[in-house]
């Protein structure tokens, strides 16, 4: 309760915690006087960084005493659901809220337990990976997603860069970058996974003289900070990826030998009947051949492998034609060679719009900079050590990979660094939060070394979710409501549970339960998946009962939740760890190893309780708490790199009920040692410890390879288009392009590049500012003032000319309509810095919400215009298109 | 002598706003009210056009028109060359406002809620309100004088301290060894609308 | 920006109270130097005029004067106004009025009725008295333009013609003022006939001036927002309904053909209006001029309004 506020003690201090208001979770303090917090900083002992945050975090008191956040547990009383229903709630105590749902679970596991759904917010990283994972293990059920999977989360992003470096994201080595390029992200300039510390770097470069070329419809943030904005049509920038790679290979004749030899498979021989590897037969591995000896070996013969860079192999061919068990095959790179070819800088023109002697210009610039052959010595613990020096790096985000092409899209971009061998390493292309950590030496947790596989590609030691980008799991059966066990190189997909034939579809695959509870965490899933409609009635409605621990009644709320419960917010919890450490929102560069918790600066005010505990009060009234504290023990693996040791692990029998901050306590002690637990690492809100230089660039200290040839997506893609045909053999339900799944990395064009209908003449796409994060701080007072100063934020940016020739004028308001006839309403910005086929629209905006008054009616609802069909998906991640082709008219 | 005064680096700003906030929080300013503010520019034509941020806050003029004009000497200059306002003297006749060529006066009549009107305001608001009434108060013209009472706790003033691109430097004109003097010396460093002749104390150095 | 303009941030800060305490001083400043012109050229044909003229400085200004501490954030610390008269307008500028006001009180309290007073025969004396107290009604008119003047980044108000606008007009509503009073006061037709003449010529110098300060505005980069403002903008209503047609158009016309009457009475009533809302326009129009830095014109952009927050709905508590 509000005790602490009215207190008169005189109370001043600071609490060390980390922000929640975006996923990044840098540290912060918290200060409190009286009771009241009045200030929040950034923490200087947090490496993630070093006492700087962003204007989102720096805004949070507002979050924290809004009198909009909802204090008291509430029932739907209009037994109505949909947009636009006035849902009755009332207020209800605690004992009913928890009864009520208590009952509906219980009959939902009498019935089938997977019938429970669990969605939550990317937001609350830590929460979702830790308590939300661990729910649904203990009360059996498969199906749980991150609302805005399908649209806000990086569906091709993170299972890309998982394949590739081992990371949720990749970021340039800004530290020793010369070349950043930016393919459609805002990273290093207000947003990505640590936002934070990846603008401190940015600046630092730009201060140092590094050069910036940025790839993006808009000048976004990153292109006005770049050298040079190369404007580009939207959904297109795997061709110009490609295109690059083909001037690379083809015109300038330019790679990195050495990395691609030894650092990933491009020498390994193809088999030409089918683009198989060509085994040994011995021992299964595929193999390369030895440019020495002559004769075909496994990858990893030490004759042919080089782990450090100082490591002496037999050269092996990239290119020519080999014989081995009398068969000719010919190298990966080869293939890749002559693949792409056909993006030539001329086709590319044609798809970008960027003038092919712009791409051979850059190509030309990209490739110089890439200083391939340069090295430098970095002090490892073995000493010092020689490693490539590679300053150039593109990357990508959200913007790039929003699209139906997202999976390629995303390896093509990343090729541009693997082609020049400038990943993970110095200057180069780096894991987000370089995810290679021997641990903290005296515990050695938590370990995440990733390692090859028989094949010797890369896996990583510890990943954020089941399903690791690689090795592929293998397409089972669908047990899941999305059907997810069917496609491994997906995270989630949104096609399969918003479409109007969700339950046929459902029985189609056998799947023989149907959604009935829906537990929500923190989204607002009515507006980040697409069109709120479409979620609404094809999906949300579906459920029986739906309750959400919130701090808003969001349009979410008001839609369809039957009982809310009132969340404490991030400065009134504690979280274990700052999401998921390794791969995600830890430091970056060379800086050192920092693990962030949170704790409550404040009691949680008025009757809201903190999600972590209510879900474990709720599985102890279900008895399933001793499946709770397992799950927890096992999930510590996957996440947190090693098990618990027998001391700190929870109790699985039930003879302990462990309190949330023990449960805390006893993860932190694990990881740092008994005389590390919560009081310990409260005190400075981080634990810090050094990282190693071999940490960060780890490239070259690390057996394994990664591929340019995507030869298990062979496999991949056979298995499933098997799958789905055994059970969907007209292809009524899931008609998805399963050719996609291939070895070598293309474009394909988005559905904003047909060329039907042409009075839809305009491109929309989204774009995240650095003011707001999904769709709760909208409703932040001080966002929203702040956010107004900006008028490309709330209004949709056009170029000026396209606007005089429509007769629409700076301020009017217009309709947006896509080709569904779906419009959304907004006023424009004109300007000089937008490609004039495109419209950009930031952050999610246009609530309608009556409970979020700040928010309502700001910006314009970007979401309400994005399809979720299948015509709208990408086979290959099942990640969604984001880019709407629209036409334009004054309101 | 001392002469404080600020360096602001446009090349490493990227208009992130995180000093605007900064500000708001540190000295609990109402609604409306940025002492510390960015401004949007673009420039030239596309595809050859640039966006860019322009953080402005009080430039502490050495020779303040916002003094000049004020009728009651409510406006005065400290030791160390920081423009202050004496709440006690103010009449709040908003001329200072009107003569300051940056647009960096602040005057509110009441502290209105960030929220709307009617509703109970929050003890976070109230603090606010407390600490403003107390330290600058309402009717009278208020504006950034870097922070004096963070300086005064051995803090940075709050903009500084949160600009994550370290955009910004504070420090000592008089002291030809200090960074902001290296800075504004070897960068190229030029103030805001010099023809006015205020002679400003916030130096900018070009974005490219 | 690039080729889209930047709009300059608008200042709201004064607004219709100091529209209204320029006004006035502008009227009560005016009317006096009117009736002290007619008490020293005219002869005793004059004297109703002289004395309307005298007697409306005082009360104009003073009410006036009110406005302005109606203004203050701070009227409690009004006293400390004349602290500076050294480098604020401010402060000479209420030196000034008082000083005019004390001139115009002696006056008042000497001459006009009902106090028939010792200044009525004495004529050099009065004559005295007038010319002195007009030495500060002059000021009294101009500084308002000063005033504004001294503001370096409204560009609008920063130039020599604000003052002579705000001159002719105080003198013009003035005039009006007069005429409006002495209809019911005894002035004799044949002077108002010349007062209206010489205020329809006055009327035809004022436009004058306002199209040059108003090209000006245009002409010149910093000012042209508030120009487009004052012009087409939000302002215009009030330039162009109370300005240009209540302020000089109907007058003008009213003056040449009307002349009689409650007609005449109208056209001066529409003549002070509009002098009303040419202070306001002024006012109004005023923008802070972009910045220029590193090649680029900085401002906050001025756009459509989002909704204001409404009370919405709380949740149930
Ligand atoms: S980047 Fe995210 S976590 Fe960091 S301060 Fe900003 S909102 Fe908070
Ligand atoms: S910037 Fe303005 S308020 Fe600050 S000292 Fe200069 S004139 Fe005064
Ligand atoms: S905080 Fe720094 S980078 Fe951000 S807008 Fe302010 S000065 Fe620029």
């Amino acid at each position: 309760m509000a005790a602490t506020i009215t207190s008169k003690v005189q109370e001043d201090v600071w609490i060390p915690t980390c922000c929640g208001q975006c996923y990044c979770m840098c540290g912060i303090r918290v200060h409190r006087q009286n009771g009241v917090v009045t200030e929040i900083e950034g923490n200087p002992e947090a490496p993630t960084g070093r006492g700087k945050i962003c204007v989102k975090g720096l805004a949070g008191t507002h979050l924290l005493y809004d009198p909009y956040r909802v204090n008291y547990p509430l029932k739907r009383t209009n037994p109505q659901k949909g947009l636009g229903v006035d849902p009755k709630f009332v207020r209800i105590t605690w004992e009913e809220a928890l009864d009520t749902i208590v009952k509906k679970l219980e009959a939902c596991k009498e019935k089938d337990s997977r019938g429970a759904y669990f969605q939550a917010t990317t937001t609350a990283a830590s929460e979702i990976r830790y308590a939300v994972t661990a729910f649904n293990k203990a009360f059996g059920t498969p199906n749980y997603w991150v609302s805005g999977g399908g649209l806000h989360c990086g569906n091709g992003a993170h299972f890309m860069n998982g394949i590739m470096h081992v990371s949720w994201s990749i970021i340039p080595d800004f530290a020793h970058c010369n070349l950043p390029l930016n393919f459609g992200c805002s990273k290093g300039h207000g947003a990505g996974h640590t936002a934070v510390q990846n603008a401190i770097q940015a600046a630092d470069a730009r201060a140092r003289g590094a050069r910036t070329i940025t790839f993006d419809p808009m000048q976004s943030p990153q292109a006005s900070k770049a050298h040079e904005w190369v404007p580009i049509r939207v959904g297109t920038d795997g061709a110009l990826a490609l295109g690059f790679v083909n001037v690379f290979l083809n015109e300038l004749g330019v790679w990195d030998d050495e990395y691609l030899k030894y650092k990933t498979n491009a020498p390994y021989l193809i088999r030409p009947s089918d683009g198989r590897y060509m085994r040994d037969k011995a021992t299964n591995k595929p193999q390369v051949w030895d440019l020495v000896d002559k004769c075909p070996r496994v990858h990893n013969d030490p004759l042919v492998t080089r782990v450090q860079y100082e490591d002496q192999a037999h050269d092996v061919a990239l290119l020519g034609t080999y014989e081995v068990d009398g068969v000719k095959c010919r190298p990966a790179f080869e293939l890749l060679k002559e693949h792409v070819k056909k993006y030539s800088p001329e086709y590319v023109e044609e798809v970008t719009w960027i003038p092919a002697a712009t791409i051979r210009r850059l190509g030309k610039e990209i490739a110089e900079c890439a200083e391939i052959g340069a090295t430098v010595t970095i002090q490892t613990e073995q000493g010092p050590k020689k490693i490539p020096k590679r300053p150039i790096a593109a990357h990508f985000f959200r913007g790039s990979q929003g699209h139906v092409n997202s999976g390629w899209t995303c390896l093509s971009i990343d090729m541009i660094n693997h082609i020049l061998g400038a990943a993970d390493t110095y200057g180069a292309a780096m894991g987000l939060g370089a995810e290679v950590t021997d641990g903290y030496k005296p515990t050695g947790k938590p370990y995440q070394i990733p390692y090859p596989d028989e094949d010797g590609l890369l896996v990583a030691k510890a990943w954020v979710y089941d399903h690791v980008p690689y090795p592929l799991r293998v397409p089972k059966q669908p047990t899941r409501l999305d059907l997810h066990d069917m496609f491994p190189t997906s995270i989630y997909n949104a096609f399969t549970i918003t479409s109007p034939h969700w339950f046929e579809i459902l029985d189609q695959f056998k799947i023989n339960y149907r959604p009935d509870v829906m537990i929500n965490f923190g989204s607002n899933s009515v507006m980040t998946m697409g069109n709120a409609e479409i979620v609404t009635e094809n999906f949300l409605k579906k459920f029986n009962f739906i309750f959400s621990f919130q701090l808003y009644v969001s349009e979410f709320e008001e839609a369809v939740a039957d009982i809310v419960l009132p969340d404490a917010c991030y400065l009134e919890r504690y979280t274990p760890a700052v999401s998921f450490p390794s791969t995600f929102s830890h430091p970056q560069g060379e800086d050192d190893w920092g693990w962030t918790i949170r704790q409550p600066a404040i009691e949680p005010m008025y009757e809201r309780r903190d999600f972590n505990v209510v879900l474990m009060e709720i599985c102890k009234r279900l008895g399933i708490l001793p499946k709770y504290f397992k799950a927890l023990n096992d999930m510590t693996v996957m996440r947190y790199g090693g098990p618990f040791s027998p001391e700190n692990k929870l109790c699985e029998d039930g003879s302990v009920e462990h309190t949330w901050p023990d449960v805390v306590d006893r993860l932190l002690k694990d990881r740092f040692g008994p005389e590390h637990g919560l009081e310990y690492v409260r005190k400075k809100g981080v634990f810090t410890w050094p990282k190693r230089k071999e940490d960060v660039y780890w490239k070259w200290f690390n057996p394994s390879r990664v591929p340019v040839y995507f030869e298990y997506f062979i496999d991949a893609g056979e298995q499933i288009s098997k799958l789905c045909e055994q059970y969907d053999p007209q292809k009524k339900y899931i008609d998805l392009n399963w050719s996609v799944f291939k070895a070598l990395a293309d474009w394909y064009p988005c559905p904003t590049h047909s060329k039907e209908k042409p009075e839809y003449d305009m491109n929309a796409f989204y774009w995240r500012p650095v003011t707001q994060t999904n769709s709760m701080t909208q409703q932040n007072p001080y966002l929203d003032e702040i956010t107004s100063e900006d008028p490309n934020i709330y209004g949709i940016q056009m170029h000026q000319k396209t606007a005089e020739e429509k007769g629409i004028k700076d301020g009017d308001y217009v309709w947006l309509e896509n080709t569904d006839g779906k419009r959304v309403k907004g006023w424009v910005s004109l300007s000089e810095g937008m490609e004039p086929h495109h419209v950009a629209i930031a952050a999610i905006g246009g609530h309608w919400g009556e409970y979020m008054p700040i928010a309502k009616g700001k910006g314009t609802f970007f979401n309400d215009l994005v399809m979720m069909d299948a015509a709208h998906t990408d086979p290959l991640t099942l990640g969604q298109d984001i880019c709407v082709r629209v036409k334009i008219y004054k309101a | 002598m001392t002469r404080y005064g600020m360096v602001i680096d446009l090349k490493r700003c990227y208009g992130c706003y995180s000093c605007v906030m900064a500000c708001k929080q540190a000295n609990r300013t109402p609604p409306g009210v940025f002492w510390s503010r960015v401004l949007r520019g673009e420039m030239g034509v596309y595809p050859n056009s640039v966006r860019q941020a322009l953080p402005v806050l009080c430039n502490q003029c050495a020779e303040p028109d916002c003094m000049k004009v004020c009728p009651t000497g409510a406006t005065y200059q400290t030791d160390e060359g920081i423009v202050r306002v004496d709440k006690n003297k103010c009449i709040g006749c908003k001329y200072c406002m009107m003569a300051c060529p940056y647009g960096a006066r602040y005057s509110v009549p009441e502290y209105k809620s960030y929220f709307p009107e009617g509703l109970p305001v929050s003890d976070y608001e109230k603090h606010c309100m407390q600490v403003w009434e107390e330290k600058r108060g309402c009717g009278v013209a208020t504006k950034c004088d870097f922070c004096i009472d963070r300086r005064a706790e051995g803090r940075e003033p709050a903009c500084n301290q949160a600009c994550p691109a370290k955009a910004r430097v504070f420090g000592d004109l008089d002291d030809p060894e200090s960074e902001v003097s290296y800075l504004i010396k070897t960068k190229r460093g030029f103030v805001l609308r010099p023809e006015v002749g205020t002679e400003p104390k916030v130096y900018y150095l070009p974005p490219r | 920006m690039g080729s889209v303009k930047l709009e300059g941030q608008v200042q709201v800060e004064w607004r219709w109270l100091i529209a209204a305490y320029l006004f006035l001083a502008g009227v009560g400043g005016g009317a006096y130097l009117v009736g002290v012109i007619a008490d020293l050229s005219g002869g005793p044909d004059w004297m109703a005029v002289s004395k309307i003229g005298v007697f409306l400085g005082l009360p104009c200004v003073l009410i006036g004067t009110l406005f302005l501490l109606a203004d203050l954030g701070r009227p409690t610390n009004a006293w400390r106004v004349w602290m500076k008269p050294g480098t604020s307008w401010i402060s000479r500028g209420t030196i000034i009025i008082v000083l005019f006001m004390i001139f115009a009180a002696i006056q008042t309290a000497l001459w006009i009725w009902p106090f028939a007073g010792p200044l009525a025969d004495n004529e050099s004396a009065r004559h005295l008295i007038g010319v002195l107290g007009a030495v500060f009604a002059f000021p009294t008119v101009v500084y308002t333009g000063l005033l504004l003047g001294y503001s370096q980044p409204i560009a609008l108000w920063n130039t020599a013609l604000l003052p002579v606008l705000f001159f002719v007009s105080a003198v013009s509503t003035g005039i009006m003022a007069i005429m409006l009073i002495g209809r019911s006061q005894g002035v004799e037709g044949t002077q108002l006939a010349l007062l209206t003449v010489i205020d329809a010529v006055i009327l035809v110098f004022e436009m004058f001036v306002l199209i040059v300060f108003l090209y000006n505005a245009y002409r010149t980069v910093e000012s042209r927002f508030s120009a487009k403002r004052i012009l087409a903008g939000a302002v215009a209503p009030a330039f162009w309904l109370g300005v240009i047609a209540c302020g000089l158009a109907i007058p003008f016309f009213l003056e040449l053909f009307g002349g009689e009457g409650i007609v005449a009475s109208l056209a001066a009533l529409l003549g002070l209006f509009g002098g009303l809302c040419l202070r306001y326009s002024v006012l109004a129009g005023g923008t802070l001029s972009p910045i220029m830095a590193g090649g680029y014109e900085f401002a906050r952009v001025a756009r459509p309004k989002d909704p204001m927050p409404a009370m919405g709905k709380l949740p149930p508590s």
